[in-house]
C-alpha cells in the first residue's frame, strides 16, 4: 500500500502540474469581463498539486510498507480474466455485433467462472442476449452495431 | 389549497399505468440490486439511467426514485442473510440482523426491516413534500455566490464522510473537479484540454464514469473474492416476516427515532443513507433499555438503521430537487439524469416542471406501498434470487454495464471510457480512494466552475463576495470548517 501511494502521488504531483501549466499557456487567464477558461483548472491543478504533494510526503514518512493489496493466485487470476473477456467484448463489438458479442460474452465468462452445465450456461447466454434485443433494439430503438449478423 | 391541488395533480401523473409500471419495475429492480453484493444503489441509478432515454423523464425519474428506495431494502437480506451487506447503507444491520438470523429469527428481522421501511420512506416522504417546497421558494433568492458556496459545502462534506483517509478522499474529489474541467468551456466556448480529439472535446460524461467505477469496478473487486462467498441457508416463510406485537412494542421508538434521524441526515449535503444508519445505530445503543443486547441480535439494531436509511433515501432528494445539489453519489448520478432530460435541476424546477416534481413526490407514496408488499408476500423469492451464484451475476452485470454506456450517445468511445474508469475504479477501491466523491465533483464542476466565475464578474474580482452575503457567508464557514475537521484531528492525534 505504501509504494502504491508514493506511486500514486508522483502521478498526480506531475500529472496537476502539467494540467496547471497547460491551462495557463494555453487557455486564456483573465478575459475582459472576468475571470476566463484558465483560471479554474488552474487552481484545482494547484490544489491537487499540493494534495499529491501531502501524499507523497506522508507516505515517504511512513514507516510502515503496509498490507499486500494487489491480489494473488486464483483472486488475480479471475480478475485478469474478467478483465479481458471485457475487453475483447468491447473490442470486437463492432465486428461481431451487440446481440451476438452479449451471447458469447456472457456464456464464455459464465462457463469459466462457475463451470456450470452446459445448458444452464445456454440459458443465461440466450437470456441476456434476448433481454439486450428486446429492451434496446426493440422498445427503446438503440442502433447497436450489428454488423456480424450479417454473416448469417 | 395550492398545495392540495398539486398533490391531487402529482397522483393523477403517478397513477398513470405506465407510471405505476414503472415504480413497480424500479422497486423490483432495487430490491434486487441492494441484495446483490457488488452492486450498488449508485450503480443500479447509472445502469438503469439509459433505459429512461426513451421515456417522459417523469416516469424516468419515477423509476429512478422508486429504484432507490427499492435498494434500501435490498442490501437488508443479505445482510441478514449471510452477513454481508448488499450495499453500504445496510453494513450496520449485518451486526444485530445476522445475530437474529443464526437464532433462527431471520423472518423477523426482515419484518421489522420492511415494516421499518415503510413507514420511515412513508413518513419521508410527506416531510419532503412538506418541505421542498419552502427550501425551493428560499432558494429563489440564491444567486452564484450562495450556489457556489453550498456546492462547495456539498463537496467538502462528502469527502469528509466516504472513505477512511480524508486526503484520499480529496484527491477523489479534485480529480473529479479536474475531469469535469474537460470539454468546451461554458463562458468562452474554448474546448479545453481535447488534444484533438472530438470526444473530448464534448468533455467527459458522467454516465460511463460512474458505471465504470461504480459497476464494472465493484465487478473486479468481487472477482477477485468470488471463491470466498458463502451463502448460508435459511427458511424465510410469510408468516415469519410479519412482526410479533412484542416487536412492535421493542421496535416501536426505534423506528421512530430512525426516521427523524434518517430524513435530517439524508437533507444534509454530502450526508446520505450510510452515514444516518450508523447514526442511527449509535442512537439506538445509547439510549435502548437493551443495550447490552446490542450486537447479540437486539431487533432495535436491525429496526433503527433501516428506517433510517429509508428515510435518508427520501430526504436525499431535497438538496437534489430544490437546490440542484446532490446529498450522495446515488442522487448525484440521477442529478446527472435530470440534465440529460433536459430538465434544470434547482429551485425553478418546482415553478417550471410541477407536473415532474409532483408526480415524483405522489409516486413515492406508491413506491413505498409496493416496496412493503413485495419485501413481504414475495420474500422468499427474493430469498432465493440472492443464491444466485455470482458467477452467473457477474457476466450480466458487465453485459448491463456495457450495453448502458453504448446506448448514452450509440458510440463505442464511451463504453471504451467504461471500461478505463472500470480499471480506475478497481484501483480506487483497492487503495482507499473515494468514487462516489470523484462522480459528485464530475457532475457538480461545471456548475461549481461558472457559479464562481459569475461571482467573480460581478464582484469584480473580489472573494469578499462570498464571505460578506450571509447565506454564502455561513455556508463557507461550513465548508471550510468541513476541510479543517481532518487537518485538526491529524494534528490533535500527535
Amino acid at each position: 500500500m505504501r509504494s502504491a501511494d508514493r506511486i500514486t502521488a508522483a502521478l498526480l504531483l506531475a500529472l496537476s502540474v502539467a494540467f496547471s501549466a497547460g491551462a495557463l499557456k494555453q487557455y486564456q487567464w483573465w478575459g475582459s469581463a472576468g475571470p476566463g477558461p484558465a483560471f479554474v483548472p488552474f487552481w484545482v491543478g494547484l490544489v491537487m498539486a499540493g494534495l499529491a504533494l501531502m501524499m507523497l510526503v506522508k507516505s515517504l514518512r511512513n514507516p510502515y510498507p503496509g498490507d499486500a493489496w494487489l491480489p494473488r493466485g486464483e483472486g488475480l487470476r479471475a480478475m485478469l480474466v474478467v478483465l479481458g473477456v471485457t475487453v475483447a467484448f468491447v473490442a470486437l463489438l463492432r465486428v461481431v455485433g451487440m446481440i451476438i458479442g452479449t451471447a458469447l460474452f456472457v456464456a464464455a465468462l459464465v462457463w469459466f467462472l462457475g463451470r456450470h452445465r452446459w445448458w444452464v450456461i445456454a440459458a443465461v447466454a440466450a437470456g441476456a442476449a434476448g433481454f439486450n434485443y428486446l429492451v434496446f433494439v426493440r422498445w427503446l430503438r438503440v442502433p447497436f452495431p450489428e454488423a456480424g449478423i450479417w454473416i448469417f | 389549497m395550492d398545495f392540495l391541488a398539486n398533490l391531487s395533480m402529482g397522483f393523477g401523473v403517478a397513477l398513470t399505468p405506465f407510471n405505476i409500471l414503472m415504480a413497480l419495475a424500479g422497486v423490483t429492480a432495487g430490491i434486487l440490486i441492494g441484495a446483490l453484493p457488488g452492486v450498488g444503489p449508485p450503480s443500479g441509478v447509472a445502469m438503469l439511467l439509459p433505459l429512461t432515454f426513451g421515456m417522459d423523464p417523469t416516469s424516468g425519474i419515477i423509476m429512478l426514485a422508486s429504484l432507490y428506495a427499492g435498494t434500501m431494502y435490498g442490501g437488508t437480506i443479505t445482510a441478514v442473510l449471510i452477513n454481508t451487506p448488499g450495499e453500504s447503507a445496510s453494513v450496520v444491520t449485518c451486526l444485530d440482523g445476522y445475530q437474529m438470523a443464526l437464532q433462527g429469527r431471520a423472518g423477523q428481522a426482515l419484518g421489522i426491516a420492511a415494516f421499518g421501511s415503510f413507514i420511515a420512506g412513508t413518513v419521508g416522504v410527506v416531510l419532503l413534500m412538506l418541505v421542498s417546497p419552502l427550501l425551493a421558494r428560499w432558494a429563489l433568492s440564491f444567486g452564484p455566490p450562495e450556489t457556489f458556496a453550498l456546492m462547495l459545502l456539498g463537496l467538502t462534506t462528502v469527502t469528509l464522510l466516504t472513505g477512511e483517509d480524508p486526503l484520499k478522499g480529496y484527491i477523489s474529489m479534485v480529480a473529479g473537479l479536474m475531469l469535469a474541467m474537460i470539454g468546451f468551456d461554458i463562458i468562452s466556448g474554448d474546448a479545453r484540454f481535447g488534444f484533438g480529439i472530438t470526444e473530448m472535446m464534448d468533455g467527459v460524461d458522467f454516465l460511463p464514469v460512474a458505471i465504470g467505477l461504480f459497476g464494472l469496478g465493484e465487478v473486479l473487486v468481487g472477482a477477485e473474492q468470488s471463491g470466498r462467498r458463502q451463502v448460508a441457508k435459511a427458511h424465510v416463510r410469510l408468516r415469519d416476516v410479519l412482526p410479533r406485537p412484542a416487536d412492535w412494542v421493542r421496535a416501536r421508538w426505534s423506528i421512530v427515532r430512525g426516521t427523524a434521524l434518517g430524513f435530517a441526515v439524508g437533507i444534509l449535503p454530502g450526508a446520505g443513507p450510510t452515514v444516518a444508519t450508523f447514526l442511527a445505530y449509535t442512537l439506538e445503543k445509547k439510549v435502548s433499555k437493551n443495550s447490552r443486547e446490542f450486537g447479540k441480535g437486539a431487533i432495535e439494531g436491525v429496526a433503527a438503521p433501516e428506517s433510517a436509511n429509508n428515510a435518508a433515501a427520501t430526504g436525499a432528494m431535497v438538496p437534489m430537487l430544490t437546490l440542484g445539489i446532490p446529498g450522495s453519489a446515488t442522487t448525484a448520478i440521477m442529478l446527472g439524469g435530470l440534465m440529460m432530460w433536459g430538465l434544470r435541476p434547482g429551485p425553478m424546477l418546482f415553478e417550471k416542471n410541477p407536473q415532474f416534481v409532483w408526480g415524483l413526490i405522489a409516486s413515492q407514496y406508491i413506491a413505498n406501498v409496493l416496496l412493503l408488499i413485495l419485501s413481504t408476500l414475495f420474500i422468499p423469492l427474493f430469498v432465493r434470487a440472492v443464491r444466485i451464484p455470482y458467477s452467473i451475476l457477474m457476466p450480466l452485470i458487465v453485459v448491463f454495464c456495457v450495453t448502458g454506456a453504448y446506448s448514452l450517445k450509440n458510440n463505442v468511445w464511451d463504453v471504451g471510457m467504461m471500461l478505463v474508469f472500470g480499471v480506475v475504479g478497481y484501483f480506487m477501491k483497492k487503495l482507499g480512494y473515494s468514487p462516489a466523491a470523484l462522480v459528485l465533483a464530475l457532475v457538480l464542476g461545471p456548475l461549481a466552475e461558472r457559479a464562481l466565475r459569475q461571482s467573480l464578474i460581478i464582484s469584480d474580482a473580489g472573494v469578499g463576495i462570498f464571505f460578506m452575503r450571509p447565506i454564502s457567508g455561513v455556508l463557507m464557514a461550513l465548508a471550510l470548517a468541513a476541510i479543517a475537521v481532518p487537518v485538526v484531528r491529524a494534528f490533535l492525534r500527535k
